[in-house]
């Protein structure tokens, strides 16, 4: 049973930080990036591929954050020149070339095949609930940390920037300061959040493939910032946990109706988050955290 | 937090009442297995029958009086074919449900995923994935896991002995791009180039598009006299319609998975006159298949044969059970698994249901004769299951050979 | 030569169906002002009704002329529940809205049909033979269809009253509104439109592949970079940048094989947007 809950919480905590990554894009310079997934898969391969060389951890953890953040570089420049929805498009789209280039060459990621083995994280500590509960600490360390770089962003002067280009980009420009900047450092840093996440992924799960990283996962991180409100840092965390409740609570709610076949129970799964991104965004725009005092 | 647990332990009860499906006194002693089936995603062809031969295996052990004195009860959980939703499931099962075995497992990449776990908690493994790594000694370090099915390497000397049977020269591939399509296309090149042969002309193609046609066309333009392919049954179907209607007259040799009555149901008489298909056969003669296949009719209203893997995960259960009735009661995971190769592989009086096994058991040791195959196991955890060539005539698969690898 | 003479063929077909969808899309897109994830699956919804009836009927005809009703259906209902609700909001509210919505229908559509494959119960056709170039007799059903499908759509844009109102809407909401014309009446007009236009799509998607569940969702990506590629609210852009990107996509598989040719479509697409921010025939209205 704690096990079970200790793996659910790990996987809450990994889409968590992917959260916050968009959270901070979307959420507080309304850049609408739909290729999350992409930085999430670059981050899982590079920590993957150099834990099994026998780096450590923490060196590949940041390799996978730094290319990350180095694939949103080029990302960011394209979105300055597009409409949001072009962008939103645009970004999806990167995020399919990154999966179909993990899918393609072979000679580095194995292609279909995918990567296993991939050791554990902390391993000296066996394999028992002792090592998830030590990583499920570290993944809270990493997100509380990222939730506080987060806040300060926000109420930096650079923060200040970043809200103001999201309200009035015109404005901004005309007081001379570079949105074009800060935008692409934001979209970079966002990335480099889903990195790390990717780097989790990769040590938890044990074995990566391209099929991993499609689309739905990056739509899913936009459902938890949509339940639990754009541009609060504890929207970010309280709409994971409800996805997750979603998504894993079936298996549950089975129990309760019998007369459901499994295939049935799988379509009614994806009808219900369907109709709880519907009914949020009609009827709760701010999201549970939201305040009200703003849009 | 005590709240949730308490819900949480009290829902997962109910989930089990309502899967096993089999009323029996309380304190009874039971054996606790999980079916982890692909019932959505890739595999959802398939999943939902090895699920119910799961039960319905499970249902004859039962109705045997148990195996080793103990019940076998089921939990059912979805893979949905990917591994982190298989992961997720394996993790509630061995943690909450407490099961001692994972079966019917069914996708190279939810094996490779959950196998670790299952090592971890020190519980049988039985899977029906082809990727080679998984019965690797590395992955499988303690000696649970169990392959029902063959390996792609299998498959291609199969399908490299049937091409030369068949007098082709100039054979050229097509893979659907996942591990188990490629899987089998690179054992045929393996096998062909080993015997001396070139293939003229090989294609991986992305699935999920609205054509082929230039996948088709590459290898078309190679002039190969027969295609070989890593498929799947619906781009087998997009190709095969296409290719058609090209007007080509190559040969076509086919996996099982992708050949079966819904592609001659999709592609018409006319179309699939003449194709070739190598399937790794259920063991079709055998009295376990019969029983399968009946098991499998009333349950899915279709004949065995469209479902290899409900076959294997049928014998899983069967497998399982006489190696607890071999072990005797209250056996632990460890001294079932140390009786599977007994009572699966040769010698023994050759036994084809639990039933059957449980009384001949008494006298002495047995061989299972199963349906899927004849289930013997190597070293590894492999078994090798025979091959059979068959060709599609109006509208009809008639066996032509048997191929033995 | 041939080779790519019947490549070419292969492109603009595969280019033909996703520029349909792509149609439906830039219809919404073009009114409402967001990008409809919904389309996908309002197209394998319609291709299931169409499967059901043309099954109970014998005639493929009738089943998709069926299956375009229940697209305009589902049209106009989720219009009813949701996006009327939604005017006004950002076209990012309204995308996800259009992801629940595609989650729903799908969902709807695998209770009631299941997930094994479905197909089309049509004779297979050996090819002609022109210039020594294959063409097959279903490639000019499928173009037939496409061309009905888009001079219809002309038609109601440029010759009724309705369409008249629904171009005014999609070059300024605000006059139009000013000028009496009620956005309701419109938008009802609209969504039964791109609704039967995506059921269409699904269709002949349909009919050139197989039936299932995750079909029209696959399709989506594609769609959606056609449909930006041609310009929003652009439909000849639509069906030109769907067959542009089709042919493009199969004439590069000799270079660049088989598994990148989807990348090379959104590489396109990104070129071109880069040059002409508001794609190819689209309006320029510059950034945001």
């Amino acid at each position: 049973m704690e096990a079970y809950l200790v793996a659910m919480a790990i996987i809450t905590a990994i889409y968590v930080l992917l959260a916050l990554g968009l959270n901070l894009q979307y959420g507080l310079t309304g850049l609408t990036n739909f290729g999350h997934v992409g930085f999430f898969c670059i981050g899982a391969y590079t920590a993957a591929l150099m834990g099994q060389i026998g780096i450590p951890w923490p060196i590949s953890f940041l390799a996978g954050a730094a290319l990350a953040a180095l694939a949103a570089w080029p990302l960011g420049l394209v979105s300055l020149k597009l409409r949001d929805d072009y962008f939103a498009i645009v970004s999806l789209g990167f995020s399919e070339i990154v999966r179909i280039v993990v899918t393609s060459e072979q000679w580095l990621t194995k292609g279909v095949q995918g990567i296993t083995g991939i050791p554990k994280l902390l391993g000296f500590l066996g394999t028992g609930l002792t090592q998830s509960l030590a990583v499920l600490a570290l993944l809270i360390a990493v997100n509380v940390l990222a939730g506080l770089a987060n806040r300060r962003i926000v109420r930096s002067p650079f923060g200040r920037m970043i809200e103001a280009i999201r309200d009035n980009e015109e404005a901004v420009k005309a007081l001379g300061k570079d949105p074009a900047g800060f935008k692409i450092q934001v979209l970079m840093l966002g990335a480099a959040l889903a990195g790390v996440a990717g780097g989790f992924y990769a040590h938890y799960i044990g074995y990566i493939v391209p099929e991993q990283f499609i689309p739905l996962i990056t739509f899913y991180v936009w459902m938890a910032i949509i339940i639990g409100g754009v541009g609060r840092i504890s929207g970010a965390f309280a709409g994971t946990l409800i996805l997750m409740i979603f998504l894993e609570g079936s298996r549950f709610l089975r129990g309760v109706i019998p007369f459901v076949s499994e295939v049935e129970m799988a379509s009614i799964r994806l009808g219900i988050i369907g109709l709880a991104l519907v009914l949020f965004t009609l009827y709760r725009p701010q999201g549970l955290m939201g305040d009200y005092t703003k849009r | 937090m005590m709240n949730r647990r308490q819900l949480l332990a009290t829902m997962a009860s109910t989930t089990l009442l309502a899967t096993a499906r089999e009323g029996f006194a309380q304190g009874a002693p039971t054996f606790r297995i999980a079916a982890l089936n692909p019932i959505t995603g890739s595999g959802a062809a398939y999943g939902a029958g090895m699920q119910k031969m799961i039960l319905a295996a499970v249902e004859e052990v039962n109705a045997a009086g148990g195996a080793g004195g103990r019940k076998i009860e089921v939990v059912a959980e979805d893979t949905q074919s990917q591994p982190q939703a298989g992961v997720l499931a394996a993790k509630k099962l061995i943690e909450i449900d407490k099961v001692q075995g994972l079966i019917g497992i069914w996708s190279s990449g939810v094996a490779l995923a959950t196998i670790p776990l299952a090592n971890d908690a020190n519980i049988l493994f039985m899977c029906t994935s082809g990727a080679p790594e998984i019965t690797n000694p590395q992955v499988n370090s303690k000696g649970l896991v169990y392959r029902f099915n063959t390996t792609g390497d299998g498959y291609g000397r199969a399908f490299a002995e049937a091409c030369a049977r068949e007098g082709f020269k100039r054979p050229a591939t097509m893979a659907f791009n996942n591990a188990s399509g490629i899987g089998i296309v690179d054992g045929f090149r393996k096998a062909w180039e080993k015997n001396g042969g070139k293939v003229v002309e090989a294609v991986v193609y992305e699935p999920n598009q609205p054509s082929y046609r230039s996948e088709l066309q590459k290898v078309l333009a190679a002039k190969p006299d027969v295609i070989v392919t890593g498929s799947y049954l619906p781009d087998t179907t997009i190709i095969l319609r296409e290719w058609f209607q090209t007007g080509d007259t190559q040969k076509w040799m086919l996996p099982g998975q992708a050949a079966n009555p819904d592609l001659i149901k999709a592609i018409g008489p006319e179309a699939s006159e003449g194709l070739f298909v190598v399937n790794s056969i259920s063991n079709e003669m055998s009295t376990a298949y019969a029983k399968f296949d009946a098991a499998y009719r009333k349950a899915m209203n279709q004949p065995g044969t469209s479902n290899i893997y409900a076959a294997m995960a049928w014998d899983m259960v069967i497998v399982l059970a006489l190696a607890m009735e071999a072990a005797g009661p209250n056996a632990n995971v460890a001294a079932i698994n140390a009786k599977i190769r007994e009572i699966a592989n040769p010698p023994g009086k050759q036994v084809s249901s639990f039933a059957e096994g449980k009384e001949a058991l008494k006298a002495g040791k047995v061989n299972y004769d199963g349906a899927s195959s004849a289930v013997d196991f190597n070293q590894a955890g492999d078994v090798l299951p025979d091959f059979d060539l068959s060709v599609i005539s109006k509208g009809v698969i008639t066996r032509k050979n048997i191929i033995k690898i | 030569m041939t080779a790519y003479a019947e490549l070419m063929i292969g492109g603009l077909m595969s280019g033909l169906v996703v520029g349909l969808a792509a149609l439906a899309i830039t219809l919404v897109f073009g009114i409402a002002r967001f990008a409809n994830a919904a389309t996908g699956d309002t197209m394998t919804a319609g291709a299931y009704v169409a499967l059901s009836v043309s099954g109970a009927t014998g005639s493929v005809i009738v089943g998709g002329l069926v299956g375009a009703l229940a697209g305009a259906a589902i049209g106009v209902v989720v219009y009813f529940l949701i996006f009327r609700k939604l005017a006004g909001r950002s076209s990012v509210a309204n995308l996800l809205a259009s992801i629940g919505v595609a989650f729903i229908i799908r969902a709807i559509v695998g209770v009631i049909f299941e997930h094994q494959q479905q197909v089309f119960q049509l004779p297979l056709v050996r090819p002609w033979r022109i210039l020594d170039i294959r063409v097959q007799p279903s490639d000019l059903n499928l173009a037939i269809v496409a061309v009905l499908t888009l001079a219809t759509v002309f038609l109601i844009l440029y010759a009724t009253p309705v369409g008249r109102r629904m171009r005014a809407v999609a070059d300024d909401p605000g006059l139009a509104r000013i000028s009496g014309i009620s956005p309701t009446r419109v938008m009802i007009a609209l969504w039964a439109l791109a609704g039967s236009v995506s059921a269409v799509a699904g269709v002949m998607y349909g009919i050139k592949t197989v039936v299932t569940p995750e079909m029209g969702w696959d399709m989506l990506l594609p769609a959606f970079a056609a449909a930006i590629l041609g310009g929003i609210g652009h439909p000849v852009g639509a069906i030109c940048a769907g067959i542009l990107l089709g042919t493009i996509q199969e004439m590069a598989t000799p270079f660049v094989g088989f598994t990148y040719k989807l990348a090379i479509s959104f590489v396109v697409l990104l070129i071109v947007l880069l040059v002409r921010p508001s794609g190819l025939f689209g309006r320029n209205e510059g950034a945001r």
